[in-house]
């Protein structure tokens, strides 16, 4: 049985309220990468002895999920939206913009320096603003969306974000003429 | 039972079985990728279709889910089926390299051959290392998967345009190359539903799913302990044994017994070359069946070859040189001759092995009385004859009818055992077994966190030598021992009282660093809970589990001090004190095994001769004058008699190489020169000898019922409760707990090899947060452990699944470094307190 460290008491926090066979895996990773961005190999052995669980059944779980991830997550994520609507106004090109920018190859996918990220996004229904992407910040909370996309905006943001600016600065950048 | 017509022929099986099974065991062939016998059904592969005639919707149906019933008509060769089967093979297929598996002209191939269809060489069968026991070839040539589809060429096709995943090989036991994988998740299942570890699982969804280990990283770094039934049930080249992974393929196989604990698992060796291979479980032990641990798959390549003896040694002055066996045996006897006639006797003692067959341990003994002493004793004698002793006064026979195979049967179970994971993990996986499967109530009783723990209903958590007042308290109902948790020791009396009847069982596994004091207390107030649970049938409960394989067997050959012996701690004593000038030792390493290692060390310089028979040079064995090189133990023929005393055939897998010599030849010739003219020098002469003269079975019975037949089992029993031992007084500073782990191999830590522990998980001293707290000392600390004597250099581990107080150590630690800690003798009340001192952060 490994020690109680500190970061370990904290994932035990985390998931106090959490009890075996009450269906409550998925609320208890969620509220881990809610707290610490991402699912340690610690987390998930904390959250498999909160809920009765082999460590393997729990990552077994969460890597069904696109939305859980196994690293810290970057600073800046670009939450790409692959919803029909937006790839019908050539969200597919915004993507490969994207990515081409931060030097990735795939969703999903961080900078080595950890400051942008791109992850898979799916459609919230707000498709007048098509083609569009989030942006968001795990260690705050904070998301913004930025819509109405094109391939030249989005790369001045990708280009922003991949050098360090604010989301503020970046969504500024997509608003140059 | 009912009868089905099979393809025409009448069949009997009993009502409700699956159909796969029962076409297999008519040797009829059909494919069953995903199937595990004796396991739910997970029905993925679908290969297995067969026709029921009559069947709805389809007669279409998958043998592994249909159930057999009265006058059911199965055809497994129809046209229908055939080409369904081969449809199915074919999805199996699209992610898996094929090309070979369709092609006709493989078995024309060599590994070297260019591929007329263009197969790449790192995608061809010839070149995998299961080719010609692969089960997911097998199943192609069954169905004729050739005559279906041409070899995939030319096409788009994902398998051969993305690039493999990543393989695992980090670990020195098990080999996880994903692309491989066919997805059939028999791995997860066995993992899950045969060894209750539950470290495989399926990741990820879709295209990408793959099985992963743990938290998804790598092996070693999860929960897996390198059992391998996954690689058992792996169809394909996926799971994999590290060692001999690409020469695995066995030209013969050799039923024998792992030596490497007293379960006794029969095992079989695959043999290529004149060498053990690979090793499979084999079924007959009705406890182990089809399961094992890392030990006995692993065992036979602990030590690299080269580092076993294959020629004898010779003292010349500093140093041990090779020499004829000839030679080295007339050195020894000649040693041996003169101190007998120049002290008597007397002068010299025989030491045995708890891991020697019973033929070497009767010649062993033969041997003693061909010298004429009556010193004959092993290292862990005093405390297996402390148990054996409890056992008498409470049940009037240390030979209880008490076997394994009814603890799967048991509602109640008390585990008394430092780890009975790491030490008897078969027997782990049958508790586990009965807890999930039959919602048996498990206690135990243990100074450290062990596996099984989570299984367990209650968890009486002790300082070390405090075992016997707790077994004490849970059979008198008393109260809660000083530091144990209350409110778990009101669960474990709840247990215990609610189990008191027919299913009740206590499991009582003593170390061979206890003391005899400590380990008879134990036994004496285990086998009190065994008679407060189950009554006059308590000797029908109490398991008695020795460390070592063949504790049993040995003693019963007759490996105790004889009328006016000294044990081994006396042995050792009057060594030091000159009286005892002689020693023959047999396979055993008293430095790496016994405590006292400082007092053992000093006995051993100051021998005029010591011979030491072993297949190593052990660590004892540089003190020796004469060393004779013996076959190691999956070399060696020999019935070795496990804690269910079941004899068990431990036959050999290769020839004896250079010039190792069997052990009861080595013994036999060394008796004949000490005056045993009649002494048997093969197994089979040894074994009938040893039959007449102990009521052993014989060769014929061993052989005829194998894994069956039990040796001197005691007809009646007795229930006498004993008085309760008197409790052991705790001390203030850090007590010892050491036992058998599971990685670290005997023979490797006896030649004090870096890697005894392949995995170098074992290599640290755990303590409570709390000790360490106070000592000021974190993780990855180094320490010296010392009891103001002898001190032992250290890494910490902190870790609040040890009990307060209490400093765990694995027994093989640094070739046994840590017996200095111990008095000779073993840990007893006397112990001295450890401290722990910090040297320097990590």
């Amino acid at each position: 049985m490994p020690l109680e460290t500190e970061a370990r008491a904290q994932i035990r926090a985390l998931v106090a309220e959490f009890r075996p066979e009450h269906g409550d895996l998925l609320a208890a990773m969620h509220s881990v990468q809610h707290h610490l961005g991402y699912l340690s190999s610690e987390a998930m052995e904390v959250i498999a002895e909160q809920l009765g669980l082999f460590p393997a059944e729990v990552y077994g779980a969460a890597s069904f999920y696109e939305e859980f991830r196994f690293t810290p997550p970057a600073q800046t994520n670009i939450r790409w939206c692959s919803g029909p609507a937006c790839r019908l106004k050539n969200g597919g090109g915004i993507r490969d913009a994207i990515l081409a920018t931060l030097g990735l190859h795939d969703i999903p996918g961080d900078t080595e320096d950890g400051r942008a990220g791109v992850i898979l996004g799916q459609c919230n229904g707000a498709c007048e603003l098509a083609p569009m992407v989030w942006l968001e910040q795990p260690s705050t909370h904070r998301i913004e969306f930025v819509g109405n996309l094109n391939a030249a905006r989005a790369v001045r943001m990708a280009r922003a974000l991949r050098d360090g600016a604010t989301i503020e600065a970046s969504i500024e950048e997509t608003k140059r003429a | 039972m009912v009868q089905i017509t099979l393809n025409g022929q009448t069949v009997e099986a009993s009502a409700g079985r699956r159909l796969v099974e029962v076409i297999k065991e008519q040797g009829v062939a059909i494919t069953n990728l995903c199937y595990i016998d004796g396991l739910d059904p997970y029905a993925g592969c679908r290969t297995c279709i067969v026709d029921v005639v009559g069947a709805r919707p389809t007669p279409l149906q998958l043998a592994c889910v249909t159930q057999v019933a009265d006058g059911m008509v199965v055809n497994t060769e129809t046209a229908e089926v055939k080409r369904t089967r081969q449809s199915v093979m074919s999805l199996i297929l699209a992610n898996h390299p094929d090309r070979c598996l369709t092609c006709h002209r493989r078995v024309h191939c060599m590994p070297g051959d260019i591929c007329l269809r263009d197969d790449v060489v790192t995608h061809r069968c010839l070149t995998c290392s299961k080719n010609y026991r692969c089960e997911l070839q097998t199943s192609c040539e069954i169905v004729d998967q050739g005559d279906f589809e041409e070899p995939w060429v030319g096409e788009p096709r994902s398998y051969y345009e993305t690039p493999p995943p990543e393989p695992d090989r980090g670990n020195p036991f098990l080999e996880y190359d994903p692309q491989m994988c066919i997805l059939c998740t028999r791995c997860v299942r066995a993992c899950d539903d045969l060894r209750h570890t539950g470290a495989v699982t399926l990741s990820g969804k879709g295209h990408r799913t793959m099985i992963a280990f743990g938290t998804g990283g790598s092996i070693h770094e999860s929960d897996c302990n390198f059992c391998g039934a996954c690689i058992d049930v792996c169809p394909t080249a996926t799971l994999m044994e590290k060692p001999n992974k690409w020469v695995g393929r066995a030209d013969d196989w050799t039923n024998s017994a792992c030596n490497s604990c007293a379960v006794g698992c029969t095992i079989s060796y695959g043999v290529a070359d004149d060498r053990p291979v690979i090793v499979r479980p084999d079924r007959l032990n009705p406890f182990s069946r089809d399961q094992i641990c890392v030990r006995g798959r692993f065992g036979y390549v602990a030590v690299a070859e080269r580092e076993r003896l294959t020629r004898s040694l010779v003292r010349a002055g500093q140093r041990l040189l090779p020499a004829t066996f000839d030679q080295a045996l007339t050195t020894a006897v000649d040693a041996l001759t003169a101190v007998k006639s120049a002290h008597g006797a007397d002068a010299i003692a025989v030491l045995g092995s708890p891991l020697a067959t019973n033929e070497e341990a009767y010649l062993l003994a033969r041997l003693a009385r061909a010298i004429g002493t009556p010193h004959v004793d092993f290292s862990h004698g005093m405390v297996h004859r402390a148990v054996a002793d409890a056992m008498r006064a409470a049940f009037s026979t240390d030979r209880v009818p008490a076997t394994l195979t009814d603890l799967e049967q048991a509602q109640t179970v008390v585990v008394a055992a430092l780890d009975v994971e790491d030490s008897h993990q078969v027997v782990s996986v049958r508790l586990k077994d009965a807890v999930i499967k039959r919602k048996a109530q498990v206690v135990i009783v243990s100074p450290k966190w062990t596996a099984l723990d989570r299984w367990a209903a209650a968890i009486v958590r002790v300082a070390p030598g405090q075992e016997a007042a707790a077994l004490q308290g849970l059979a008198d109902g008393g109260s809660a021992p000083a530091g144990v948790d209350a409110a778990a020791w009101a669960r474990a009396l709840n247990v215990v009282s609610r189990g008191k009847g027919a299913s009740a069982a206590v499991v009582y596994a003593p170390n061979g660093a206890d003391g005899a004091a400590r380990a008879g207390a134990a036994a004496t107030a285990a086998a009190n809970l065994a008679i407060a649970l189950r009554g006059a049938e308590a000797g029908s409960a109490f398991h008695y589990l020795p460390t070592d394989a063949n504790v049993l067997g040995i003693a019963d050959m007759g490996i105790a001090p004889g009328a006016g012996g000294k044990s081994f701690p006396e042995i050792i004593e009057a060594a030091q004190r000159g009286e005892v000038k002689a020693l023959v030792i047999h396979a055993d390493n008293p430095l790496l095994n016994a405590p006292g290692r400082t007092a053992i060390e000093a006995a051993l310089q100051g021998l005029q001769a010591l011979v030491v028979i072993d297949s190593l040079r052990s660590t004892t064995a540089e003190y020796a004058t004469a060393v004779l090189a013996a076959a190691p133990f999956f070399a060696t023929d020999g019935t070795i008699t496990n804690a269910d005393r079941r004899v068990l055939h431990q036959r050999s897998a290769q020839r004896a190489r250079g010039q190792q010599s069997d052990g009861v030849a080595i013994l036999a010739a060394l008796a004949n020169r000490l005056g045993d003219r009649e002494a048997p020098s093969g197994f089979t002469e040894a074994h009938e000898a040893l039959a007449a003269a102990t009521g052993y079975p014989t060769m014929a019975q061993v052989d005829g019922a194998p894994a069956q037949v039990r040796a001197l089992v005691a007809t009646s029993t007795t229930a006498k409760p004993q008085p309760a031992p008197a409790p052991t007084p705790a001390h203030s500073g850090l007590t010892l707990a050491t036992g058998r782990s599971l990685y670290t191999s005997w023979d490797a830590a006896s030649i004090h090899s870096d890697d005894a522990d392949k995995l170098h998980r074992e290599e640290a001293v755990w303590l409570n947060p709390r000790d360490a707290e106070a000592a000021g000392v974190r993780t990855g600390d180094v320490v010296d452990l010392t009891d103001g004597i002898a001190s032992v250099r250290i890494a910490v581990k902190l870790d609040d699944g040890v009990a307060a107080g209490t400093a765990y150590v694995p027994h093989y630690y640094d070739g046994g470094a840590l017996m200095a800690l111990l008095p000779l003798g073993g840990a007893g009340a006397s112990t001295a307190a450890l401290r722990v001192r910090a040297l320097q952060p990590a």
